[in-house]
């Protein structure tokens, strides 16, 4: 399996996580730089269906990673799993979308391989024979190139939201599929997976606002946020906030945008005292547009924003509730 | 219990960060606080200490301004502390960190260990994970609830999109802590002045070079992030600019 | 007693004038030891955390918030630093009680309660109490279970406390004194628990008495109407044949006046470190306001006459500091050697503050003058947004004014502060007559060369040795002009505590800064350097006006013209670019975002 990019396609409970098509996208972008060859496997207890659905994307194989051990996440399994099939293949480069599954698992599938994973990358390079990635640090207010001082096989995730999974190429015809019976050391598995569940009744489905208006830390205190309020319903839109402001109770768990929370893509995004850390940008920036307000010039939500005012958000969110009152009358 | 924290000093939320010179990593004269998620896996920690009984231990690694975080942690209630120190750790990866973390505890037996999810700096999410498979330990990340169960403990992990799940696992085990899972004590006057006779161990880089590898990643280059997208800003009074956006909402954005 | 190890020497009160010290014998917070950095952390998280949000309710005098607040913060053990052990205090050094003060100042409103709890309202007890009294009261105090207060003044005597009207009367039994009176401006009246009151037994010795809010006869009026520190209860008491029992005297019959000085002189340093605090926060007010305003295409802080507001408030800060840590660090050496388990511990403490009764009160004036200051240039930072109630500065702004006024007001501060030294130079207990003396003789002998040495900051060192020069000079023709009778001049002992004032502060700032230069090097302390020479000129010019006028009241003729020429000969400096200097402040602070020292 000379010159070869893997891909592990994520499936949750039996179904294709889609955040797995933007990975195959940026694949595809660096198998065209390197003319490496571009293989996915899927890993689970039956993966079939996903597998089909796979199987219509450019790939050059698909490997269908199967065992009863598989059926139920756990790291332990999917480790034991992978180590053995990525040990003897041996492709070039292993890519993951970022998940919370796959920072559970992949660090630890790496490090048994004695290898290295450069997590949460957001683009990658080709510097002379080298691939170097691009990742964000110190909360966004950097971007570092990172690259690989061991062999390969390398290992990589990318946030999501790096790459467009509707852009991903599909093949002329269906690609081939191996099945491999994993052999997924069930006794070393000790952690026991257990129901999964929601919290709080979702009372409002974020992902199918138009407008959001959201809250960040600079918000400042509990009873600032009906400024906030009264824009979105000037607005017609909804409330939503960062995860700091849910951790302090100020707005329910089921509004927070971001990483931990709901993912959005509204028409408008209006981000209030938000300064931008990436478990909050992964949530919203597909808006369509994002309007920023943010008394901190530097803040890394300007760098998304497509209009942005540095300025003191308890002058200006009033002002614009009152415009957007007399321009709905 | 017996439980490790594994915490990191970061640069403070709000610090104007520089670049250095070889633009390799930032200047370091700037204020440092602790990584906030490690905030919480202490607090954690301390939580099932009194409802347990046990000790917490901590752990940090850095040039000596990083035992700041320590002091801290022991001011909160942390029993004691590990310091390895030296200019010679901040350059480690993960893995590297993780197996000085390692080989600075194999005379120790914990039945956790914690770190934060991420750090705030780096923000690879590794660590605890890397330091799991080290020690041949399970693990489990991203933990909003402990509690304790018969020979092991039962633990809610956060997923993606509000989801949750629960899980059970034997001890010793390695769990990554969510920020947000309590809520953080205040060091006290008294906690701050017991601190200075609580022990706090210091370790070299050359005790533990033995057990590091080399680098397996490198950090080429930082660099201010080049913008995806062309910012229009907004300038005036808050009626000017509330004005001006009014104007963008009727005829760019079209939601008006 | 957690103490910090610099400084080794015991330092005569006020020998600032006559004594050069070495920077190695001065405390800075540079010195602050590991647990003095926690400290303030602790205390400034929680002033951000749990203050700070409360701002409004606070002001809206919802006090059950602010007393929620207290009990928080002695959880903490924020209340309890002066307090001994044995009586569930923490007992920990004066430097960290300034620090407490320093950094929980956020608000004017809490401070205030906060400071009349921990300072007037309970350290009466701490240095005057009977073992059983502190027994009694002491762990309530400390746990913030109780609030105290202190009720000197009344209508018709303020700064004059001591002509108080309120009487005590001893019943027939001997088991009470009876209490008739009303107290005026009572600071937590009107949710304290205990109150220090103060009252003359049979209409004629001035006494102390600790009064609960549940005796019978007792009870709190309206609440004042304040320019500002609207969120701090200040009422009067009434005392309407109030039954207090006789174990409840505070101190000896007709002491009261030691008691009533001796507290005013501690809570002194605590309110100049409260000061200090207030300027920070105000600083960063107003970064944040300068930072993103907009004006004229540019942003605030680009414009020079801003930049120079912010420079100003920056050196403020650090000058501040200079005093308050430089004076509670000499407190702190003065206490060492006390063993806290004697039975006058307490008054051996009480002594070893008192002995610094001048830098107390300079800290004082001067930390209030500077806080007013500070305001006033936030005020203007922020233009007509300053002068509207939904910004910050506003409040700030009327939370200031008090301070130049209780306590002491900084009028009676500067006599006590000129008086107190004239005291101590007649008896001999500080040699300012021989300094006077050496130094007339020196000046009217001509000008001498100086000396070149090669030491860091010659400049800036000659400066204050020059001011403590016009100091003594000032003195020497004041007192040889007025003699006996110069406590009776306000104006010249006025003009004469501006100079010495200064020179203290001159003095700390400059000590603090070559301290600074020996761990950082001269590089690294650019920074410091800027704001020690911006302040040593403006002091200068201020003790110029002063020294004049001193000089001119007190002379005439020939003497006044060869005394102006000494002056002149004294006061003798480079033109300092404060422009310049300002400039390179601004531009670091800005860049912090915040008050930073490097």
């Amino acid at each position: 399996m000379a010159d070869t990019i893997l891909i592990v396609v994520e499936q949750r409970e039996g179904k294709l996580n889609r955040v797995s098509l933007e990975t195959l996208t940026a694949a595809q972008a660096i198998a065209a730089e390197t003319n490496w060859d571009l293989e996915a496997a899927v890993a689970g207890g039956s993966v079939d269906a996903i597998v089909q659905e796979i199987a219509k994307v450019k790939v050059k194989k698909i490997y269908a990673i199967e065992s009863p051990k598989l059926e139920r996440y756990t790291a332990e399994a999917y480790v034991s799993a992978l180590k053995q099939f990525i040990g003897s293949k041996q492709p070039k480069l292993v890519l993951m979308p970022h998940t919370y599954q796959v920072r559970d698992f992949a660090p630890r599938l790496a490090a048994a391989l004695g290898r290295t994973l450069i997590s949460d990358a957001i683009g990658y390079r080709k510097d002379g024979t080298k691939l170097v990635f691009t990742r964000q640090m110190f909360q966004g207010k950097f971007t570092a190139d990172v690259s690989f001082s061991c062999d390969p096989p390398h290992f990589a995730t990318f946030q999501a939201g790096s790459y467009r999974g509707d852009r991903v190429e599909m093949g002329a015809s269906a690609a081939p599929v191996e099945k491999i019976a994993a052999q997924a050391d069930g006794s070393a598995v000790r952690v026991k997976p257990l129901e999964i569940f929601k919290e709080a009744k979702q009372a409002v489905d974020l992902t199918q606002a138009e407008i959001i208006v959201s809250v960040g830390r600079g918000i400042k205190e509990q009873k600032n946020i009906e400024l906030a309020k009264a824009l979105a319903d000037a607005l017609g839109g909804e409330i939503a906030a960062s995860r700091p402001i849910c951790d302090s109770g100020w707005l329910p768990m089921d509004r927070q945008i971001g990483s931990s929370g709901q993912t959005v893509a509204p028409k408008l995004y209006l981000a209030l005292g938000i300064s931008g850390a990436i478990q909050h940008i992964v949530g919203m920036k597909g808006s369509r547009s994002i309007i920023a307000i943010n008394k901190d010039a530097e803040a890394p939500i300007f760098e998304i924003a497509d209009f942005g005012v540095v300025g003191n958000l308890f002058d200006i969110v009033p002002a614009l509730t009152e415009e957007v009152r007399k321009a709905k009358t | 219990m017996k439980i490790l924290v594994c915490m990191k000093q970061v640069p403070q939320k709000d610090a104007p960060l520089k670049l250095n010179e070889s633009g390799t990593w930032i200047r370091e004269d700037v204020s440092y606080e602790v990584n906030e998620p490690d905030a919480y896996a202490l607090e954690e920690a301390l939580r099932q200490k009194e409802k347990h009984g046990g000790e917490v231990v901590v752990i940090t690694t850095g040039p000596a301004r990083a035992q700041q975080v320590l002091r801290e942690a022991l001011a909160k209630g942390a029993d004691r502390a590990i310091h390895l120190e030296g200019n010679e750790f901040v350059g480690l990866d993960s893995f590297n960190t993780a197996k000085a973390i390692a080989a600075s505890i194999k005379d120790e037996q914990f039945d956790l260990i914690f770190t934060g999810l991420q750090s705030d700096d780096y923000g690879y999410a590794q660590t605890g994970v890397l330091l799991a498979e080290i020690l041949g330990w399970p693990h489990a990340t991203i933990i909003m609830s402990i509690e304790k169960s018969d020979g092991g403990v039962r633990l809610k992990r956060e997923l993606e999109a509000g989801f949750f799940q629960h899980l059970e696992m034997p001890l010793p085990a390695v769990l990554t802590i969510q920020s947000g899972i309590n809520k953080l004590r205040y060091a006290t006057l008294i906690g701050i002045k017991q601190a200075k006779n609580k022990p706090l161990r210091k370790v070299t880089h050359a005790e533990i070079q033995h057990a590091l590898g080399p680098n397996l990643q490198k950090i080429e280059k930082l660099y201010i992030p080049q913008k995806q997208k062309k910012t229009e800003m907004l300038e005036g009074s808050a009626a000017e600019v509330a004005k001006k956006l009014v104007d963008k909402l009727k005829n760019e954005v079209r939601v008006l | 007693m957690a103490t910090a190890t610099v400084p080794k020497t015991k330092i005569a009160g006020g020998s600032f004038l006559i004594e050069d010290r070495q920077p190695e014998e001065v405390f800075t917070p540079e010195d602050f030891t590991d647990e003095h950095r926690q400290i303030a952390q602790t205390t400034e998280e929680f002033a951000l955390k749990e203050i700070v949000p409360n701002l409004e309710k606070i002001e809206h005098k919802e006090f059950a918030v602010t007393r929620d607040l207290i009990k928080k913060a002695s959880e903490l053990g924020l209340t309890s630093v002066d307090i001994p052990e044995e009586y569930g205090g923490m007992e920990m050094d004066k430097v960290t009680s300034a620090i407490i003060a320093d950094y929980i100042a956020k608000s004017g409103s809490f401070s205030v309660t906060w400071g009349a709890h921990v300072g007037i309202g309970t350290l009466p007890i701490v240095y005057f109490g009977t073992p059983e009294q502190k027994k009694k009261y002491l762990p309530k105090l400390a746990s913030g279970e109780w609030v105290g207060a202190y009720a000197l003044s009344e209508s018709s005597s303020g700064s004059d406390a001591l002509n108080c009207r309120t009487r005590a009367d001893l019943s027939a039994d001997g088991k009470h004194y009876v209490l008739n009176g009303e107290k005026m401006w009572i600071t937590n009246a009107s949710f304290a628990d205990l109150y220090v009151v103060f009252a003359k037994v049979a209409g004629e010795k001035f006494s102390a008495f600790i009064v609960e809010r549940t005796f019978t006869g007792f009870s709190v009026g309206a609440e004042e109407k304040k320019l500002g520190i609207r969120g701090s209860s200040t009422c009067p008491l009434i005392l309407n044949d109030c039954k207090v029992p006789a174990e409840n005297l505070l101190g000896e019959i007709g002491k009261g006046h030691v008691i009533a000085f001796n507290i005013l002189n501690i809570g002194r340093f605590k309110l100049g470190a409260g000061c200090v605090g207030g300027a920070r926060t105000s600083l960063l007010s107003a970064l944040n306001y300068a930072k993103q305003r907009k004006a004229f295409g540019k942003t605030l802080v680009d414009f020079g006459l801003i930049r120079e507001k912010l420079a100003d408030i920056a050196t403020g800060i650090y000058v501040g500091e200079s005093l308050a840590y430089r004076t509670v660090g000499m407190i702190d050496e003065a206490l060492r050697d006390i063993d806290k388990h004697s039975p006058d511990a307490s008054t051996q403490i009480r002594k070893g503050i008192e002995e610094y009764a001048v830098e107390c009160s300079i800290l004082k004036v001067w930390g209030s003058e500077m806080l007013d200051q500070v305001v006033d240039h936030v005020v203007q930072i922020y233009g007509g947004y300053g002068f509207v109630e939904e910004y910050p500065a506003e409040r700030a702004y009327r939370d200031s004014r008090v301070n130049r006024i209780f306590e002491g007001t900084n009028e009676i501060n500067r006599m006590i502060i000129t008086g107190w030294l004239m005291k101590r130079a007649m008896s001999g207990q500080l040699a300012l007559m021989p300094a006077i003396k050496k130094l007339m003789d020196e000046v009217l002998s001509g000008p001498s060369m100086s000396e070149e040495t090669e030491a860091e900051l010659t400049a800036e060192r000659a400066l204050v040795g020059n001011a403590k020069k016009v100091a003594l000079f000032a003195a020497g023709v004041a007192s040889q002009r007025y003699m006996m009778d110069l406590a009776e001049q306000q104006e010249v002992m006025a003009a004469l505590a501006d100079i010495i004032i200064e020179v203290f502060a001159m003095d700390s700032v400059l000590l603090r800064t070559l301290k600074l230069m020996q761990s950082r090097g001269e590089s690294g302390s650019a920074l410091p350097i800027a704001m020690t020479q911006v302040y040593l000129s403006e002091a200068m010019a201020r003790i110029e006006v002063a020294a004049r006028k001193v000089v001119a009241a007190a002379s005439e003729g020939d003497n006044l013209r060869i005394q102006t020429t000494i002056l002149r000969r004294l006061l003798k400096h480079d033109p300092t670019n404060t422009i310049a200097l300002r400039q390179q402040i601004a531009t670091r602070v800005i860049d912090a975002g915040k008050y930073v020292t490097a």
